[in-house]
């Protein structure tokens, strides 16, 4: 059995954001402009956090990506009236885009603010969809989980780059961050202080199954129950 | 009943229809069809993989761009490439928005006036205008049928106004008056427009370092005796003493610093400590282990307390002192002159209680600090802009740099290191005739490495002051001994980027012929006569020497990864093409065909040298220069590791061979300049002649220091512009990550991004960062529109202000207001014109003087609410 999942070193980390921006470009994720940004409805499959403490001048300032969490108990699944989004079996959530009705509780059930909405039909200007990615991945059952723009009126979320990782299993490509040129989700594969790692949970010899056991590791929400299959090693 | 979105659509309900439209787009109409199996596919006819170089800032960091059916669609780093390792950054990653720009400028572009002018036979009264006004709207396509036909008319109308101004007779006129200004020069480009300004016949090739960190290369000048940015061994180093440098945000190599920021925390046997000395509370500050917020301007103030602690406790390393530096005790010189050595200097001037009245650093900081730094090795101390593009910023940064000479850093593993340059072939000097000659032999425009700006190669801000004739920063008018005819700018924009940048629009009225190469619509191209559009750095050859970092020797080759999409450049080529098109010992100068060619005989060096290796292949076993060159563009990326350290003669290349606290270079060009002035009385002057003449040169600078201590570490304390009881606040400019190069503004997936350390802002506006209670004590909350008005006047008169958004910060001083550069234009494309304000607008022109370098902090503003919401 695989469990793909990430572990996110916040002591490498340098707040840069070329995850958010890699995952945006590889997953055909639309600009929204100006307004969208505003009103929070920009779609950010990694978006990024920010939270100050404390008075000048002893402030501390603590910063993190978030992708989904694929949670091993997805609050978010459950809900789905049409089974649009599933846990799939290398321990993905993912969204059946030409299946889902847009009814949007899945987002009112995921306590990461992980999934977002598409409230317009994407827009990719005169000449930046040109550089669309054209994978395609479909599911066993031939509904789209890959980064194929989404419609109007549909959830999307982090896959962690199904598509890279399929095509790897396809081409036989090594997966995961522990191989040299092993293939990993785009924001572990930009992250310049190597502050990500893409893996197999379920594998003692890769290096997410090392790290999510580091005396630093820990996750969000923890006590929800969610279990999530993405860790993050804490700050000093 | 469970509703798929399948019976939607058969039932024609909801916007289904529509949104399957949208899988149209970029040819995905095979997903309209059902499936009937599962797995992965991309639908493509041709796939690769091509390997260049990134441009999205000076790293020169390796990239391979996927390319499907003749369509770039992502970049990655480059495995091989020793500065990114695979990795990028996010200004990296997005390159794709720069290729497929629609607002790119397409084909030559030239003012209809210019255009009939040069059909008429009138250029000679074009040229001779006293002034021009121009709007992006006289821009016509250069006429032609085709591309080919539209670039060589547009080369002739240019080399007819060239050949003009060159061939001038009238007094006072010539090549001299054609400026050439110019900005990310990265490889062989700066040597070629060198080479061009050299055959053409101007002394006035003028980069824009002194907007950017020139005071960097000056310190490590005077004190190591190479004018170049450092490296460091930052994977090695256990403390990390950081002043106004931005090492997570814009400092250089972007991607490079990232990574080292990951090895100094994880992955070692000490995790490195990590202190950042800065105005405003930055990301980099933020994730380092201890913020010292400090004045504006007094870094080197707060190095020089730390040194004093250090000498002081007997905690420096006195056997590399003795053995590496020069000027550390008192001495005496060869004509029996007695000097004082910097570390009687340093007890006597910098108690931590006098530095930290001045620093606004607590006495305990500067203690603890200075020891945990002189205990911790190898330790380096570093600066950048914040502390070094100030009034004072030369003498900060060499204070902060001397720093590393007491803990014996320079040239060790974990220290500040020297970096090498790549073995490339020279080739002949450009040809020049008489005209070039007598060109390249007059005064540069901007009073570079005079007495007014003695360590400056170039004045770049300078330039709209000595064209106006108006007074600089020092109140001093300098007029050129002639007229500038023609300004030429590669990727460079001047009437953005330069402190109180209104000056560009009377100085480019005055200038009678404009040309760009830019590629984008940017402001100075918006005023420009002839648009000879590059490509963009996805479809041209060109090559990338690494920015100063790891030591060895990298270059990178950057190749077309598409055909250029549209009838565009690359600059390279068109230099050569524009000589030719001038003829005679220009054309002369460039025997290339393509600067492809040029950047072959350049490069026969490397294979020659036999070293180092080709992406991973070891160069020694490649037989040929086409089979180099093949492995080359395929790797990408040559490189020479490892760095050999402890090579004192390369580390210190000064007249002592040592880190000179005294530093003789500095002591000699401003002895020279003095003797000049001098001599000018009295020939040969006597020695008294000369000290007044030196006296008055540091008056003219702004200098407080006489005697010894001018050329020694000290402090000169910053010259601030703006009444404090007016104006009480100061006002500071940083740069954000995703646009750390100034230039992102017109890529909407970069716009898109929030800022790391804010929530809820977006980056269509611009926000200034304001203390809590200094924001209430002028009634202004959080997310309010605030003016900020500050002592730069306009032509009328009235002080400059702009609106921006507050935004309530408890990382910001109370006396300091800090704002990011990025929009503001008034040009450059749909997504960056007309949005956001450019601090630029109410920036002082302030220098510092020494270096001639623009100084970004200087400036006290007041602010007031603006209404509305
Ligand atoms: S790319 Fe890496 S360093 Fe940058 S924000 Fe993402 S996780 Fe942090
Ligand atoms: S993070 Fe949210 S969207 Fe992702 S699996 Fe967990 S509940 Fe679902
Ligand atoms: S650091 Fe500079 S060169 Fe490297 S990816 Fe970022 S923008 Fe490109």
């Amino acid at each position: 059995m695989v469990r793909w999942g990430l572990v996110i070193d916040l002591d490498k980390c340098t707040a840069c954001q070329a995850c958010v921006v890699a995952c945006r470009v590889e997953n055909n994720v639309p600009i929204g402009g100006e307004e969208e940004v505003r009103k929070e409805r920009a779609i950010f499959w990694n978006q990024f956090f920010s939270e100050i403490h404390g008075e000048y001048p002893n402030v501390r300032l603590h910063m993190f990506p978030r992708p989904c969490m694929h949670c091993e108990d997805p609050p978010c699944v459950p809900v789905c009236p049409v089974d649009a989004t599933y846990k799939d079996k290398d321990g993905r959530v993912l969204v059946r885009y030409d299946k889902c009705i847009g009814c949007r509780y899945c987002m009112v059930a995921c306590p990461y603010g992980a999934r977002y909405f598409n409230w317009f039909t994407p827009e990719y200007g005169e000449g930046h969809g040109n550089h669309l990615n054209p994978d395609v991945v479909r599911d066993g059952e031939g509904w789209i989980v890959g980064p194929s723009p989404r419609p109007r009126g549909v959830v999307e979320k982090c896959t962690l780059c199904v598509q890279r990782i399929e095509r790897a299993k396809e081409e036989g490509t090594p997966l995961g961050s522990e191989h040299e040129g092993g293939v990993v989700s785009a924001c572990a594969q930009t992250c310049p202080a190597f502050a990500i790692s893409f893996g197999d949970l379920e594998d003692p010899s890769s290096d997410v199954y090392r790290l999510s056991k580091d005396k630093r590791a820990f996750r969000l929400l923890e006590d929800l129950g969610t279990r999530p299959q993405v860790y993050y090693l804490s700050e000093g | 009943m469970k509703l798929t979105r399948r019976d939607a659509i058969k039932l024609g309900v909801a916007a289904g229809a529509a949104a399957y439209a949208t899988y149209r787009l970029g040819g995905f109409e095979s997903l309209l069809r059902p499936a009937a199996s599962g797995g992965y596919s991309s639908g493509a006819l041709t796939e690769s993989r091509v390997a260049s170089v990134c441009l999205q800032c000076p790293a020169g960091c390796g990239i391979v761009v996927r390319v499907v059916d003749g369509r770039a669609v992502k970049i990655e780093g480059n495995p091989t490439h020793p500065i990114n390792l695979g990795r990028l950054c996010p200004k990296g990653q997005i390159g794709l928005q720069i290729l497929y720009d629609p607002d790119r400028i397409k084909q030559p572009y030239v003012r209809e006036e210019l255009w009939q002018a040069f059909q008429e036979g009138s250029l000679s009264a074009y040229l001779a205008a006293e002034t021009r006004d121009r709007t992006p709207e006289d821009l016509i396509p250069v006429p032609g049928a085709t591309a080919d036909e539209q670039w060589d008319n547009a080369l002739e109308v240019a080399a007819a106004a060239l050949r003009l101004i060159r061939e001038s007779s009238a007094p006072g006129e010539g090549p001299h008056q054609l400026l050439f200004m110019s900005g990310r020069n990265r490889g062989q480009m700066g040597g070629f427009i060198d080479r061009f300004c050299a055959a053409y016949g101007t002394p006035n090739h003028i980069g824009h370092s002194s907007i950017c960190a020139d005071g960097s290369p000056m310190a490590h000048w005077a004190t190591q005796g190479w004018k170049a940015y450092s490296g460091y061994d930052w994977d090695n180093t256990n403390y990390l003493l950081c002043f106004g440098g931005a090492f997570l945000e814009a400092w250089r190599p972007t991607t490079r610093l990232l990574r080292a920021h990951g090895t100094m925390r994880q992955g070692r046997p000490v995790r490195a400590k990590i202190v950042q000395v800065d105005v405003r509370f930055s990301v980099t500050a933020a994730k380092a282990d201890e913020w010292i917020p400090i004045k504006p301007g007094t870094d080197g103030a707060l190095a020089l307390g730390i040194a004093h602690v250090i000498i002081q406790a007997n905690l420096y390393d006195a056997a590399y002192v003795q053995e590496h530096t020069f000027g550390f005790e008192d001495w005496t010189d060869p004509n029996g002159a007695q000097h004082v050595g910097w570390k009687n200097v340093v007890l006597q001037d910098y108690a931590p209680e006098l530095v930290s009245g001045i620093t606004g650093v607590p006495v305990e900081t500067i203690e603890r600090v200075a020891r945990e730094f002189a205990t911790t090795r190898p330790a380096i101390a570093a600066g950048e802009r914040g502390a070094s593009m100030q009034t004072n910023g030369v003498y900060n940064r060499i204070a902060i740099h001397a720093l590393n000479a007491l803990v014996g850093s320079f040239g060790r593993v974990g220290g500040p290191i020297r970096q090498r340059e790549p073995p490339l072939a020279s080739v002949p000097a450009a040809t020049q005739d008489e005209n070039a000659i007598a060109g390249g032999a007059q005064p540069a425009f901007d009073f570079r490495g005079t007495i007014y700006y003695p360590l400056a190669g170039k004045v770049y801000q300078g330039v709209p002051d000595f064209i106006l004739g108006k007074p600089d920063p020092g109140g001093r008018i300098l007029v050129p001994p002639y007229r500038a005819k023609a300004l030429l700018c590669y990727y460079t924009n001047p009437l953005y980027s330069t402190p109180d940048n209104a000056r560009w629009e009377e100085a480019i009225r005055r200038i009678p012929f404009v040309m760009t190469f830019s590629p984008f619509m940017d402001e100075t191209t918006a005023h420009a006569d002839l648009i000879l559009p590059d490509s963009t750095y996805l479809e041209r050859w060109h090559d990338d020497v690494i920015y100063p970092s790891l030591g060895f020797p990298v270059v990178g080759l950057r190749q077309p990864v598409v055909d250029p999409l549209y009838a565009t450049r690359n600059t390279g080529d068109v230099l050569i093409q524009l000589a030719q098109h001038l003829g005679g010992t220009v054309a002369q100068s460039f025997p290339w065909a393509d600067f492809l060619e040029f950047l072959k005989a350049r490069y026969q060096g490397i294979f020659a040298s036999g070293r180092g290796r080709v992406g991973d292949i070891p160069l020694s076993g490649i037989a040929s220069f086409e089979g180099f060159w093949e492995t080359f563009a395929r790797e990408g990326v040559w490189s020479d590791p490892p760095y050999a350290f402890e090579d004192w003669a390369f580390t210190f290349a000064t007249p002592s061979g040592r880190f000179e606290f005294y530093s003789q270079l500095l002591h000699e060009k401003l002895e020279h300049l003095a003797e000049e002035e001098a001599k000018k009385i009295q020939d040969p002057p006597p020695s008294s002649l000369v000290d007044q003449k030196l006296d008055q040169i540091l008056e003219g600078l702004g200098l407080t220091a006489r005697g010894d201590r001018v050329f020694l570490p000290h402090f000169e304390p910053p010259q601030y512009v703006g009444e404090e009881t007016v104006f009480p606040l100061h006002l500071v400019t940083y740069k954000l990550m995703v646009h750390a190069e100034g230039r992102g503004a017109n890529v909407p997936l970069l716009r898109e991004v929030m800022p790391s350390h804010l929530r809820g802002m977006t980056n269509w506006d611009t926000w200034a960062e304001i203390h809590p209670e200094t924001a209430r004590a002028y009634g202004i909350q959080d997310g309010d529109l605030m003016w900020i008005e500050s002592p730069v006047k306009d032509d009328r008169g009235s002080l400059r202000r702009i609106r921006v958004r507050a935004r309530l910060y408890e990382g910001a001083r109370p006396d300091t207001v800090a704002m990011p550069f990025e929009l503001g234009h008034t040009a450059y494309g749909r997504w960056a014109k007309g949005m956001g304000q450019n601090p630029n607008r109410i920036l002082a022109n302030q220098y510092d003087l020494l270096g001639g370098l623009a100084a970004f902090s200087p400036t006290r503003i007041r602010v007031s609410p603006a209404g509305g919401g």
